[in-house]
């Protein structure tokens, strides 16, 4: 009720408000919303805290109702002593509290367990951005920091100087602007009130957000109500960006504050989202829009490498619109789909101006009422973008098509072309003739089917096994060559050009792979294997490349079928399948923890894919830094570009020791498109061995640090180094 | 001579150093810290050797005897099987306990005299036929507690009685029933007199009557066993015998019986005991030495028993004359001793020094009894030369002696002796040599010892409960025990032993293999239970803290909106569960998507989403139309199956449980957006 208690200026004084007193009132607004704010990150914390309290009660709980059912009866070693029954008592000092005895027990001593810090468990890898800030200085015992005083330094000059949870004096962050304005406002609005010369408050709306949020703070109440009460809003006065400007220098002069008020405040209207947005399709306020605007958020979401929105492992997402159609698919029912189909009511009549349509003209022949006219535009990326015209000659009904109805409507002619009866079927809610007559209303955008590619040339079938063969020799070509540089793999797009030497993949001497944007008879494909065996030896062109088989492309050996079951015919496909074996954790014989295999393996026979962090190799050395401290490191070299840390994400396999004469090996391995890492057993390995491998045979050439390289680089491109990092936020 | 050799011989022959004065200082150095390095080695195994012997005695885990190279130790045979009947058992029983009445009243030591043998005095004997026997009297001597008045600690002698005992007698000849015998009573033993009495012995005094020998032997203290046992008053007598010209020869002989611990130290047996002349003692007992000498020749301690005056008797304890109150033997730890059939005429003179003999008689009497030697003697001698960085470091010699250093365990043959040392001492290497005066063995330290558990886990992680409930049978972890193995044996041979020339290491796989040990959780590090084995229960796919950070993920993003979002969690969430990898499973995975989670896209009103969603698949090329087609059939019957009553209800359930929503928090505008999906394609 900070707001209610200050005094009302009265009328006298307002024309005695200085730009000093106007000044110390901000400097004090500002005081008292950080002293807000920090009390209500308190409260925050304070929550966040119970609440994880309670998920770990909740956990006991389960653990000890579990317990209950077990009823535990205790071994009885043989060689303890027979058990002296001795009372114990416990004995207050409280004449209320009586004196409490119980025979004494025993308990069981356990022997400890290495110490172990705390991971998250992945399967797959999880690529992170570079941290900026040192989040936490780094513990290692006192006698350390007494040694090496100089060692945390030189840490902190890593990260710039910045350590997590340092705060400028003086900060003022957007929302702190933005209350404060607010803050400030009601001051001169009263003072407004007093002299009749406004009639509304002038409030912005963005408490909306924050009211809701914290409804235990009084103070926004009245605010929010009258909010809503409000149907005229005024911009607050400039005086009070005078005022903050010059209380706050740095933060621009009154007419950018001005401005940036005015941003933030807009954005901040109830309801109103970003430009970019497209309302809920499935909502109340759903609006007709464009087919690009409703898939916006799918297409750009949608990891084509993962088949998951935002995935955490590709920070580039190829948008679809670049992609071709590999197959034609029958678009057009041939026959209509009922009595009321659109196909008896309206006659079609089509004038195709290309040849290259000539299905679509084989379908529409018979309709001679209806015109269509194909006009071709400068062609740019998006087929969705031809325009054909398009007259009814029938009169057509009067229906409403709500905005959902509308942008279903339009994302569907793209899929589905002059499918009328299909898209009705989708859309539910109309007949086909209906969606046939607002087709033809709409004439303005439609698409047309997409015509073959021409960027290159179909490929004649007969060329293909010699393709092959070359391809095959050419894998060798570069095997023998032996680069030590293996680079990131990243999908090319160079539309209209084939993949030559300025193609990104055959620069870096990667392979194009399914995800890349050129057509499927690129020269630079890998072509895939067509084993019909295990694919464990050189004869495979897949594992002679290091990659494992690929399920799009070696349809043969058994590597696209039989996703259900572990016994595959193919045994180049374990890391994607994740077929890796039951592994048990326990101290090792050799030092701290060590992992243990449950079943016995063959050699050669895949055990673990080793699973961490993807860090850039600078972020590898901010790292390597503090691990090398602690003696202990979980990074692992996964190309010229990336490493693998297992510190805080990982899983079991992170546990094997080190030995010169280990029973592992790590292999990194293409896997679509993917560099990982693979643990492969390097003699026949017994149920219940520990699992060794040499940390040092990783690497030959290249000895960084106490890193471990191998083998595989290729030239990376990374395309947007900003957008990597803005995009993906630590775990 | 090279630094190396020099270094090598060291610590055996220490002269070797002398010959490089100018560099004997740092070299002396190097040795003694080489020699300290090599002490360290050898200790820590010795000292868990040295633990280990000693808990074998007490709780031995299996016996010597039965192993195939100690069946020698095994002193039972199967001979009686043969003729064995069940019903012999009653009998034999019945019999037992007849006699354990009558004796039990009547306890006793019985000592049965076989003869005083004299060997060396065989003319005079010849000459003096008519005697054939000597008189010997067995004396109990009660050696008691000193009280503060007393000077020495008071002795009480009491007569047990005379006998008379063949002289020489022809072993073969005589039969043994024949054979004087002598009971004491076990009362004699008991603490019954007002003196508290510290030990007992008994003094065997023989005399006879005849020439006097005056080269006769002189026994001055011939064995550690045998003391000599002379008092004031036993000098007096033996003077007065002296007045007569047919002299009486006098020779003694004490043993101890119980000693002042009052372990008993007459056990059942023969026993064969030197006996020594009273008369003169020449060699005054301040300068008495360890050796015995006869005619100024210095005699093997063992020859005074082919040679001097001895007696033989047996000695039986009947009845329950070893009773607690008499008897509290400490057998077991005692091994070397309370080995019935353990030779102890060597004693390794390079490891024990000699006992200083004591003045007085009353002191503590170390008796030892002696077996008849039956076997050949042969004097086999072992070295055992401790290797250190491959060179010598110490040699120790061992005569005669089988036992093993480390456990004291007599083995008896070398062969067994190597066999144990390899099998049970495996935290050294021994490779025999073979030796001209018996053999060497090469001790090592073992630097490839595997040390890790090979038992059961149960053993040694007891977790409580694991293993035992009281609600049913409890799963236990498999653990694979060799019970029979019956691997080829080849023949016995020394040859084993010997150093394997192509180096090597012997590749033994345990017999027990498999999950000897505890395992835990990767996740809480708790013990893994038995019953948990079979499930690996850390490695899903879709971790929970990974479904809430996509969700997250995608909640952060401001220009999504939320029925996108829901759509796009529900479909994240269904790709990690299955882990789908090919663009051919696609049109699969979506119609199980339907299957799936359709219920709740109807419910939660996300239809057109999920088609916008289907479309952009399309698009990508990872579905066909006919899948779109399919699913939005199949999406169209789920919504009509859906009772809508319940709909309102069942919504609410489902967000509360997020059953196909993982544990995703579905408010909207809670964050302020931190990321924004242009932000990610720019």
């Amino acid at each position: 009720m900070e707001g209610a208690s200050t005094p009302v200026p009265l009328h006298s004084q307002k024309k005695t408000m200085t730009a000093y007193e106007l000044r110390r009132r901000v400097k004090s607004e500002y005081m008292r919303l950080r002293q807000l704010k920090r009390f209500r990150r308190a409260d925050e914390v304070k929550s966040m805290f119970n609440t994880n309290r309670q998920k770990i009660m909740e956990r006991t709980d389960i653990l000890n109702q579990e317990w209950k059912t077990r009823r535990i009866q205790p071994i009885i070693s043989v060689l303890t002593l027979p058990v002296v029954c001795v009372q114990c008592t416990v004995d207050s000092g409280f004449s209320e509290f009586s004196k409490q005895v119980i025979p004494l027990k025993t308990l069981n001593a356990v022997a400890s367990v290495p110490v172990m810090y705390s991971w998250s468990p992945l399967q797959q890898n999880f690529m992170v951005e570079d941290e900026t800030v040192l989040h936490n200085i780094p513990y290692m015992g006192d006698e350390i920091l007494d040694q090496d005083g100089t060692f945390i330094e030189e840490l902190i000059k890593n990260y710039d100087g910045k350590v997590h949870g340092d705060r400028e004096c003086g900060f003022i962050n957007d929302e702190i602007f933005v209350e404060l304005v607010s803050a400030l406002t009601q001051y001169s609005d009263n003072e407004d009130d007093d002299e009749e010369e406004e009639q509304d408050f002038k409030v912005d709306k963005m408490e909306l957000c924050d009211g809701k949020e914290h409804p235990e703070d009084p103070r926004k109440d009245p605010l929010i109500s009258r909010t809503n009460n409000d149907s005229t809003k005024k911009f607050p006065s400039d005086k009070i960006f005078e005022a903050i400007s010059s209380m706050f220098p740095d933060k621009g002069s009154t007419e950018e504050l001005k401005e940036k008020y005015k941003e933030l405040t807009e954005q901040q209207l109830p309801g109103a989202l970003p430009p970019e947005c497209t309302p809920n399709i499935d909502g109340p306020n759903a609006r007709s829009v464009q087919r690009e605007q409703s898939l916006h958020s799918f297409h750009t979401l949608f990891c084509r490498r993962c088949f998951k929105y935002d995935c955490f492992l590709h920070p580039f997402h190829a948008t679809p619109n670049t992609y071709k159609r590999k197959n034609m698919e029958n678009l057009v029912d041939s026959k209509p789909c009922g009595i009321d189909c659109y196909m008896y009511l309206v006659q079609v009549s089509s004038h195709v101006t290309q040849p290259s349509f000539s299905f679509i003209q084989f379908h529409f022949l018979n309709f001679h009422s209806f015109v269509l006219v194909f006009i071709m535009f400068a062609e740019g990326n998006s087929r969705c973008q031809t325009p054909v015209k398009m007259k009814l000659t029938c009169d057509p009904e009067a229906v409403d098509w709500s905005g959902a109805e509308a942008s279903l409507f339009r994302v569907l002619i793209g899929t589905y072309y002059d499918n009328y009866c299909a898209i009705a079927r989708l859309i539910g809610t109309k007949t086909c003739r209906q969606v046939y007559e607002f087709r033809v209303k709409e004439s303005s955008i439609i698409a047309r089917a997409p015509a073959e590619d021409e960027d290159t040339p179909p490929r004649k079938k007969k060329r293909k096994h010699r393709l092959w063969a070359t391809h095959c020799r050419k894998i060798q070509l570069k095997k023998d060559g032996s680069s030590n540089h293996v680079y990131n793999y990243q999908p090319c797009d160079h539309p209209r050009q084939p993949c030559d030497s300025s193609c990104p993949c055959v620069t870096a001497q990667n392979f194009c792979e399914k995800f890349c944007q050129c057509s499927s008879e690129c020269q630079n494909r890998f072509p895939g294997c067509r084993c019909k065996a295990q694919c464990n030896t050189k004869q495979c062109p897949c594992y002679l490349a290091v990659r494992e088989c690929d399920p799009d492309l070696c349809l043969t050996c058994g590597a696209a079928e039989h996703w259900d079951s572990k016994n595959v015919s193919c045994k180049n496909c374990s890391i994607q399948r994740g077929a890796k074996k039951h592994l048990l954790l326990a101290p090792s014989d050799v030092a701290g923890w060590g992992i243990f295999i449950k079943e016995p393996v063959q050699k050669n026979e895949f055990i673990s894919e080793y699973c961490g962090e993807i860090i850039s190799q600078d972020e590898a050395d901010r790292r390597g830094k503090v691990y090398d401290k602690y003696m202990c490191s979980f990074l692992f070299n996964l190309n010229n570009d990336f490493v693998v840390d297992a510190t805080r994400k990982g899983n079991k396999i992170r546990f094997a020791n080190h030995s010169v004469n280990p029973n592992c090996y790590a292999k990194v391995m293409m896997v679509n498109g993917d560099h990982r890492i693979g643990i492969f057993a390097k003699r026949a390995i017994q149920t219940g061995e520990e699992l060794f491998f040499d940390y040092r045979s990783v690497t030959r050439e290249r000895l960084h640090n106490t890193r471990f390289i191998l083998f595989i680089h290729i030239k990376h491109i990374m395309h947007d180094t900003g957008r990597l990092q803005s995009h993906i936020l630590i775990g | 001579m090279s630094g190396a050799s020099c270094k090598a011989n060291g610590a055996v022959y220490p002269a070797s150093s002398v010959m490089m004065n100018s560099v004997k200082k740092p070299k002396m150095e190097q040795i003694q810290a080489d020699h300290e390095l090599f002490l360290q080695a050898f200790e820590k195994p010795t000292q868990i050797y040295r633990f280990l012997r000693t808990r074998n005695l007490i709780a031995p885990i299996f016996l010597h005897r039965t192993l195939t190279f100690m069946s020698h130790r095994n002193t039972r045979t199967n001979a009686k099987r043969k003729t064995f009947k069940v019903d012999d058992m009653l009998q034999r029983v019945e019999k037992m306990k007849g006699d354990q009445e009558s004796q039990s009243l009547s306890s006793h030591l019985q000592l049965t005299f076989t003869g005083f043998f004299h060997k060396d005095e065989k003319p005079s004997q010849n000459s003096e036929n008519e005697q054939n026997s000597v008189s010997l009297e067995v004396l109990l001597v009660k050696v008691c507690h000193k009280k503060r008045k007393d000077v020495s600690c008071p002795i009480k002698q009491v007569p047990t009685g005379k006998k008379q005992v063949p002289l020489n007698p022809d072993s073969n000849q005589t039969k043994p029933g024949s054979y004087p015998s002598l009971l004491v009573s076990s009362n004699e033993f008991e603490p019954s007199n007002s003196h508290m009495v510290k030990s007992y012995s008994l003094l065997f005094r023989v005399s006879r009557t005849g020439r006097r020998d005056t080269n006769g032997l002189v026994n001055g203290e011939a064995n550690e066993n045998i003391d000599v046992t002379e008092t004031p008053s036993r000098k007096k007598r033996s003077s007065s015998h002296r007045e007569d010209g047919e002299t009486t020869e006098t020779y003694v002989a004490q043993m101890t019986v119980f000693d002042k611990n009052r372990r008993l130290q007459l056990l059942d047996g023969e026993y064969e005991v030197s006996m020594q002349g009273m008369e003169d003692n020449p060699v005054s007992k301040k300068r008495a030495t360890w050796e015995t000498i006869l005619d100024g020749k210095r005699l093997p301690p063992f020859e005074t028993f082919s040679q001097g005056p001895t007696l033989q008797f047996t000695l039986r304890w009947t009845g329950d004359a070893s009773d607690k109150s008499t008897a509290p033997v400490a057998k077991p730890l005692a091994t070397r001793n309370s080995d019935s059939s353990s030779p102890m005429e060597t004693r390794t003179s390079t490891l024990r020094a000699a006992p200083v003999v004591k003045d007085s008689v009353s002191t503590d009497v170390q008796m030892r009894r002696e077996q008849v030697l039956c076997e050949p003697r042969q004097k086999l001698r072992i070295f055992y030369q401790f290797l250190y960085n491959n060179n010598t470091r110490q040699q120790t010699e061992a005569r005669d002696d089988l036992h093993c250093p480390w456990c004291t365990l007599n083995c008896r043959k070398l062969y067994s002796l190597l066999k144990h040392l390899k099998l049970s001492h495996s935290r050294f290497i021994f490779n025999y040599v073979p030796h001209p005066k018996g053999a060497r063995i090469d001790v090592s330290i073992n630097e490839c010892y595997d040390g890790s558990y090979v038992g059961n886990p149960q053993d040694i992680h007891s977790q409580p409960g694991f293993a035992f409930s009281r609600n049913g049978p409890v799963k236990r972890t498999a653990v694979t025990h060799i019970l029979v193995c019956r691997p080829k044996r080849t023949k016995p041979s020394l040859s084993e032993f010997l150093e394997s020339e192509d180096g090597e290491l012997e590749q033994q796989r345990t017999y027990v293999s498999g999950h000897n040990r505890l395992y835990f959780h990767s996740d809480s590090c708790m013990p893994l239970r038995p019953q948990e084995m079979d499930i690996d229960s850390e490695d899903e796919r879709d971790p929970e803290w990974l479904r809430e950070k996509t969700a997250t993920q995608l909640e952060e993003f401001t220009d999504v909106n939320e029925g996108e979002k829901e759509v796009m969690k529900l479909w994240n969430l269904h790709v990690m569960k299955h882990g789908f990898i090919a663009d051919n499973q696609m049109n699969q995975a979506s119609m199980l998507f339907v299957e799936n989670c359709g219920a709740y896209i109807a419910r939660r009103n996300l239809c057109r989403n999920f088609l916008l969603h289907l479309v952009s698949m399309h698009d990508f090329n990872l579905v066909s139309v006919a899948t779109i087609d399919r699913a939005m059939v199949r999406l169209r019957q789920i919504q009509e199956e859906l009772p809508a009553a319940e709909e309102e209800q069942q919504d609410q359930t489902l967000t509360m449980g997020g059953a196909c929503n993982g544990t995703a928090v579905t408010s909207s505008g809670g964050k302020q957006g931190k990321r924004t999906k242009s932000g990610v394609t720019d």
